[in-house]
């Protein structure tokens, strides 16, 4: 296959994403109030901030904070570990398998596909948030507005690439977006969705940020709010690249070990 | 001689199967202790199909044949022995080979759900890489054939059986793959539908000469379509050859049957065949072949003789029967 009739075969695919995602741009929006909750943290440590400032967050910081979580997390997230169990575990992966293109490309394409409206979606909640407490106040250089973008692919990427090993392993297992739930619980409290990393423990602060947890919502979250030194910015470049690429390679070595065993059950 | 289609030399295909029993004690004896039986879904397989052949697989259920197919597809590694399909190693998954075969399965779709299936075909012109020209060319003449005007620009979910499966053909046969796999295409379908889909493979293959693979347990698509079968038991060729010619070795016979005003005893029918049936004015027997003649000018000179018919004796038999022999007393073995 040629590179130019790949990329036509990736923004078939895209436009094929879009539309799906347009038919089920309701379920898209529910599942975008279910994902809420860094608004949630946002009404907590807003209220506790408000008479003094926590650590080095005053109100004004955490108002920023998590509505740039909110809006990173929605402009960071996939959702193939769920697809691939399913298409494992039914034989549906079939169809996928026997296109001239691969399987995995479909999947990046058709989820990357949902995030404009995603993000379309999202934008009014967020505005909505930021006008109820009193308005944003970001200072993001240019040079950090211009690399915002590729630590959002890199985030992107190490998200995606967690969901395609963790589902990749239904080639073995049942149920293994159970092992996702493991997975997210420690996303909560290690990647600043929560509470932000700067707040944790001494110990633990300096520690989490080598951590994929961080790189993936943590580390764009403070370059879009501008908390980043120069050191820190590229040391977060650094940790957010090792991790896309070991995630990416186990990935692509569970996919190639799981291909092998695939049942095609049904099918 | 050309290139086989397909090539398959010494195939075997063995999955590994979790059991545990019934009740809450067997599952919960299952968490520490996983019982695993290896199951052998193909044993031995030999056989090769030439370009251009439209050939059955049969075979009761768990015989092997969807195992069989998914292989040649590229769907599943084998444990064991070559296959070839359209000069490739299926499991690769080669584009070229790919872009040669398809695979059409009766219970599985590749259609997306919520969406027109005219978007599927979109998106396999270009996947597929197919011209502009070409690709409108044969839509229209699909869409003709299979009269799809009103039914791909809804969405998937919306149609009825009969119309998503012709939707899943065109969708399947628009790249024009040289080999094209059936797993069961007409499942749950009515007999209209039925013959509009076997009259549609049919053409495909007759006008592109493609080689059709075919499973299915409606034994009239594979009389209607497949000159040759092959019948596959326990993950083992048992027969390889016409439907005809399985016929006449597992039950030679022929079954004649014929109304009259009466016929005569029992014990004279006995000398023209075996009696399957006699009710009233209907008489049904089996005759050996070349004892046909005869017996049909004797049943034609009965009283009121009408609606006399000489046929094989139907496949669905002819196949219980031979599955009920066991393998080594398998006088069909190619």
């Amino acid at each position: 296959m040629s590179a130019r009739h790949q990329l036509r075969a990736l923004a078939a695919l895209w436009r094929l994403g879009f539309a799906e995602a347009s038919a089920y741009r309701v379920a898209l929006f529910v599942w975008i109030l279910t994902s809420t909750f860094p608004l949630i943290s946002l009404a907590l440590w807003a209220g506790i901030a408000r008479d003094a400032p926590v650590g080095d967050f005053t109100q004004r910081d955490f108002v920023a904070y998590f509505v740039g979580a909110f809006l990173i997390r929605q402009l960071t997230s996939s959702w193939v570990v769920w697809d691939l169990e399913r298409q494992i575990a039914t034989g549906e992966l079939s169809a996928l398998l026997l296109r001239p293109i691969h399987p995995l490309l479909h999947h990046l394409m058709t989820n990357l596909a949902a995030l404009p409206l995603r993000a379309a979606l999202a934008a009014p909640l967020a505005i909505a948030v930021l006008v109820a407490a009193g308005g944003l106040q970001i200072a993001p250089s240019s040079l950090e507005l211009l690399v915002l973008p590729l630590a959002l692919v890199g985030a992107w990427l190490i998200n995606f690439s967690v969901q395609l090993i963790i589902g990749s392993l239904a080639f073995w297992i049942t149920s293994s977006s159970a092992l996702y739930e493991l997975w997210m619980t420690c996303y909560v409290v290690l990647s600043g969705y929560a509470v932000p990393t700067s707040l944790l423990p001494a110990g633990m602060t300096t520690a989490v940020r080598y951590l994929p947890f961080h790189a993936a919502l943590g580390f764009p979250v403070e370059l879009l709010i501008g908390r980043l030194s120069p050191a820190e910015l590229l040391t977060g470049f650094a940790v957010q690249c090792c991790w896309v690429v070991a995630l990416a390679l186990a990935a692509g070595w569970t996919w190639r070990r799981g291909a092998r065993v695939y049942g095609a059950v049904g099918a | 001689m050309a290139e086989p289609a397909v090539q398959v030399e010494g195939l075997g295909k063995r999955f590994e199967v979790a059991e545990r029993g019934a009740g809450l004690r067997a599952a919960l004896r299952a968490l520490v202790h996983r019982r695993v039986r290896v199951v052998e879904a193909v044993r031995e397989l030999s056989f090769a199909l030439a370009p251009g052949e439209r050939v059955g697989l049969l075979g009761p259920n768990g015989a092997g044949k969807t195992t069989t197919l998914k292989i040649l597809a590229g769907l599943l590694y084998p444990s064991r022995g070559q296959v070839r399909v359209a000069g490739f190693t299926p499991h690769l998954r080669k584009y070229e080979f790919l872009r040669s075969i398809s695979l059409v399965m009766g219970h599985k779709r590749q259609l997306s759900w919520d969406l027109p299936a005219v978007d599927t075909f979109e998106l396999n012109r270009v996947i597929y890489d197919i011209d502009a020209s070409a690709y409108r060319r044969r839509l229209d003449d699909f869409v003709e054939r299979l009269g799809l005007a009103s039914i791909m620009f809804k969405p998937v979910r919306q149609l009825s059986l009969g119309e998503r499966m012709k939707c899943e053909l065109v969708a399947a046969l628009l790249h024009e793959p040289s080999i094209l796999f059936l797993d069961e295409p007409t499942l749950g379908m009515d007999v209209s539908m039925q013959l509009a889909i076997r009259a549609f493979v049919r053409e495909y293959n007759e006008e592109r000469g493609a080689t059709i693979v075919l499973t299915s347990h409606y034994m009239q698509d594979v009389s209607a379509l497949c000159p040759r079968i092959l019948v596959i038991n326990d993950g083992a060729l048992r027969f390889d050859g016409t439907i005809e010619a399985l016929t006449r070795t597992i039950r030679p016979l022929r079954r004649v049957s014929v109304r009259a005003e009466s016929f005569p005893e029992d014990a004279a029918l006995a000398d023209w065949g075996r009696v399957i049936e006699r009710a009233g004015d209907r008489l049904v027997l089996d005759v050996e072949p070349e004892r046909v003649p005869e017996v049909v000018s004797r049943l034609v000179g009965l009283p009121d003789s009408r609606e006399l018919l000489v046929r094989e004796a139907p496949l669905e038999e002819v196949l219980r029967e031979l599955f009920a022999r066991p393998d080594d007393a398998d006088e069909a073995r190619p």
